[in-house]
C-alpha cells in the first residue's frame, strides 16, 4: 500500500458543521492600506509580528522567508503568512521529481519545479497561506477551519473540508495542504486555487504512463479533481482571499495586529533567507533529496534487445544491471559491464560524460548509452 | 554503559562507552506528535556528519520533519528495517525504531546534550 493511500484510511473525517458560522464578507479591501510598506530586516532580526503578507511573487523567496519565520518566531505565538507565487510546480519534501513532474513540458514553459520543505504531494503554486502554531497545540483540522471560514466568507458557502483536510467546493479541491513539524513549532501551509490556468499547469504534472518502470519509495501524490474559486464566485481575487484569511486568523486567535508587508528586498537583509534561496534550486536539494528508486527499461536494437535495471539513491545511480536478450556475446557483456561501471555515481537525469566510451569499437555500448541518455535525461 | 542525551530537536543519542558508538533515535514524544510514520529517509553508511547537519527526514500522515545529527562523526550503520517498516518509529522509537549509529569524532559534544528532565522542560515551556 502506498503511504498516501494508507493516509486516507487513517485520517479522521473532518467535521463540516460550520455553515451556521458563515459570515457576510464585510471587509473586501477597505482595511488594506493603499500603500504597502515592506518591512526592513537586519541579520539580527527576529520576527516580531504575527501577520505577514509577502508582496514578492518569487516562490524561492516566499518559501525561504516562510522557513525563516518558522525557525525564528517565538514558538508559543500563532503566526500567519500569505503570499502569491508565479506559476511553479511544487513537490513534497519526500517525493520523486521523476514520477511527479513532466520535465519536457516544464522545460518548454520555463516554469520551475521546486522541492518544498514540508511533506505531502505535488501542487501547482499560486496563492498560498501558511499558519504557524506551537507543536503542542498543532491541530490540522483546526487550521483548516480558519481557511474554510475565510473561503465561505468570500461568498462561497458550499466550501467544505474533505477527509484529507483539503478545502473543496462541490467535491472538487480548491486547496492542497502540506505540513511541517520541527523543534517546538509546526505549520500548515497550502495553496488556494483562485484563477489558476488549470489546463496548462495540469499538463506539467507527470502522466502515469510516462513514468512506467519507476518504482519509488517516498510519498506519492493523490490525484484529485480541482477547480478555481473564481469558477464559483467570479469576483474572488487574491487580495480578497488574503484579507478574508487575515480576518479569520485575527478572530480565531483574538488578535488585532496590523499586517506586516514584506518584499524580496528582505533576501539581501536576511542571510538565512538568502541561503535558503540558494539551497532550494541546488541539485543537492531539488534532486539529491529524492527517495530511493529503481527504473526498469528495455529497448530493441538492430543487433538485439537489452533490458536495464537502474537503482538510484540520493539522486545518484548506485547500480545499473544490463541484461541482453539470450545472454548476448562475450564482447557485448564486456562493453555493457564497462558502461554500468561508468554509470555508478552519476547523477540520474544528468548523464553526460559517464556514458562516453573512448573505445571506438564498442558500437553497441554507445548505442545503449545514447538510449539511456534519451530516456533518463528528461 | 549506555548514557542517553537529548536534543531540543527531539533526537536521542544513546552512547555506548564500550563501542564508542552513539545510536540516534527520535523521542517517544516526537513520534506521538508526528503520528503514523509513512516514510523515513536515512543517511548513507560512511557519511561524515557535523553536529546539527540534517541527516534524514521523517514523514508521517500529519507532517514532514527533519532529523539532525546530535553529534559529529561518521555514520557506521543505519536501520535498514525502517525502509520497509517505517511504523517501527511509532511502535518502538528508542529500540527497534533506531535510526543510525554514529562513531563520534568529538566525544565532548555529548556534554551539550540535554538530560531527560531538561529535554522535557524544553518542549513543555
Amino acid at each position: 500500500m502506498s503511504p498516501l493511500s494508507r493516509l486516507r484510511h487513517v485520517l479522521p473525517t473532518s467535521c463540516s458543521t460550520l455553515s451556521s458560522l458563515h459570515r457576510t464578507p464585510c471587509y473586501a479591501i477597505t482595511r488594506q492600506a493603499s500603500t504597502k510598506v515592506a518591512a526592513t530586516f537586519s541579520d539580527q532580526s527576529k520576527p516580531t509580528n504575527s501577520i505577514y503578507v509577502s508582496l514578492s511573487n518569487d516562490p524561492y523567496f516566499n518559501l525561504s522567508f516562510e522557513d525563516w519565520l518558522f525557525r525564528h518566531a517565538p514558538h508559543t505565538r500563532p503566526l500567519l503568512l500569505l503570499y502569491r507565487d508565479t506559476p511553479c510546480v511544487i513537490i513534497g519534501r519526500n517525493q520523486n521529481p521523476w514520477t511527479e513532474v513532466n520535465f519536457p513540458a516544464l522545460q518548454a514553459t520555463g516554469i520551475p519545479f521546486i522541492r518544498r520543505r514540508s511533506g505531502g504531494g505535488t501542487d501547482l503554486g499560486n496563492t498560498n497561506f501558511s499558519i504557524h502554531v506551537p507543536r503542542t497545540t498543532f491541530d490540522r483540522t483546526m487550521t483548516a477551519q480558519i481557511v474554510l471560514r475565510a473561503v465561505r466568507a468570500l461568498g462561497i458557502p458550499s466550501a467544505d473540508v474533505n477527509t484529507r483536510n483539503d478545502i473543496t467546493v462541490a467535491g472538487e479541491k480548491v486547496s492542497g495542504s502540506a505540513y511541517k513539524i520541527a523543534n517546538n513549532r509546526a505549520y500548515h501551509h497550502g495553496t488556494m486555487l483562485i484563477s489558476t490556468r488549470l489546463d496548462t499547469l495540469g499538463a506539467l504534472l507527470r502522466p502515469d504512463k510516462v513514468c512506467e518502470g519507476i518504482q519509488t519509495k517516498g510519498v506519492a501524490s493523490v490525484r484529485s479533481p480541482v477547480c478555481n474559486l473564481a469558477k464559483v464566485n467570479a469576483e474572488t481575487t487574491h487580495d480578497a482571499f488574503v484579507q478574508a484569511v487575515v480576518d479569520e486568523f485575527r478572530r480565531e486567535y483574538g488578535m488585532d495586529e496590523d499586517v506586516q508587508y514584506v518584499d524580496d528586498g528582505a533576501k539581501t537583509q536576511l542571510d538565512y533567507v538568502r541561503k535558503g534561496m540558494e539551497e532550494l534550486p541546488s541539485w543537492d536539494w531539488a534532486y539529491g533529496q529524492t527517495p530511493e528508486f529503481t527504473h526498469d527499461l528495455a529497448h530493441s536494437f538492430s543487433w538485439g534487445a537489452v533490458s536495464a535495471t537502474i537503482s538510484s539513491k540520493h539522486g545518484r545511480i548506485i547500480s545499473c544491471a544490463f541484461t541482453p536478450a539470450r545472454g548476448g556475446d562475450a564482447d557485448l557483456s564486456r562493453e555493457l559491464s564497462a558502461l554500468s561501471e561508468r554509470l555508478v555515481g552519476a547523477k540520474y537525469g544528468f548523464l553526460q560524460k559517464e556514458l562516453e566510451t573512448d573505445k571506438q569499437e564498442d558500437v553497441r555500448a554507445r548505442e545503449v548509452a545514447s538510449w539511456l541518455k534519451e530516456k533518463l535525461n528528461l | 554503559m549506555i548514557a542517553k542525551g537529548y536534543t531540543e530537536e527531539h533526537e536521542i543519542l544513546a552512547f555506548d562507552d564500550e563501542t564508542g558508538l552513539g545510536t540516534v533515535s527520535i523521542t517517544d514524544h516526537a513520534q506521538s506528535s508526528l503520528g503514523d510514520v509513512v516514510f523515513v529517509e536515512l543517511p548513507s553508511v560512511g557519511t561524515a556528519i557535523q553536529k546539527g547537519d540534517q541527516i534524514g527526514a521523517v514523514e508521517s500522515v500529519k507532517a514532514a520533519s527533519d532529523i539532525y545529527a546530535p553529534v559529529s562523526g561518521e555514520v557506521v550503520e543505519v536501520n535498514e528495517r525502517l525502509n520497509t517498516e517505517p511504523s517501527l518509529l511509532n511502535k518502538s522509537p528508542e529500540d527497534e525504531g533506531w535510526l543510525c549509529k554514529i562513531k563520534l569524532s568529538a566525544l565532548e559534544e555529548r556534554d551539550a546534550l540535554l538530560s531527560a528532565e531538561d529535554y522535557k522542560k524544553s518542549y513543555e515551556s
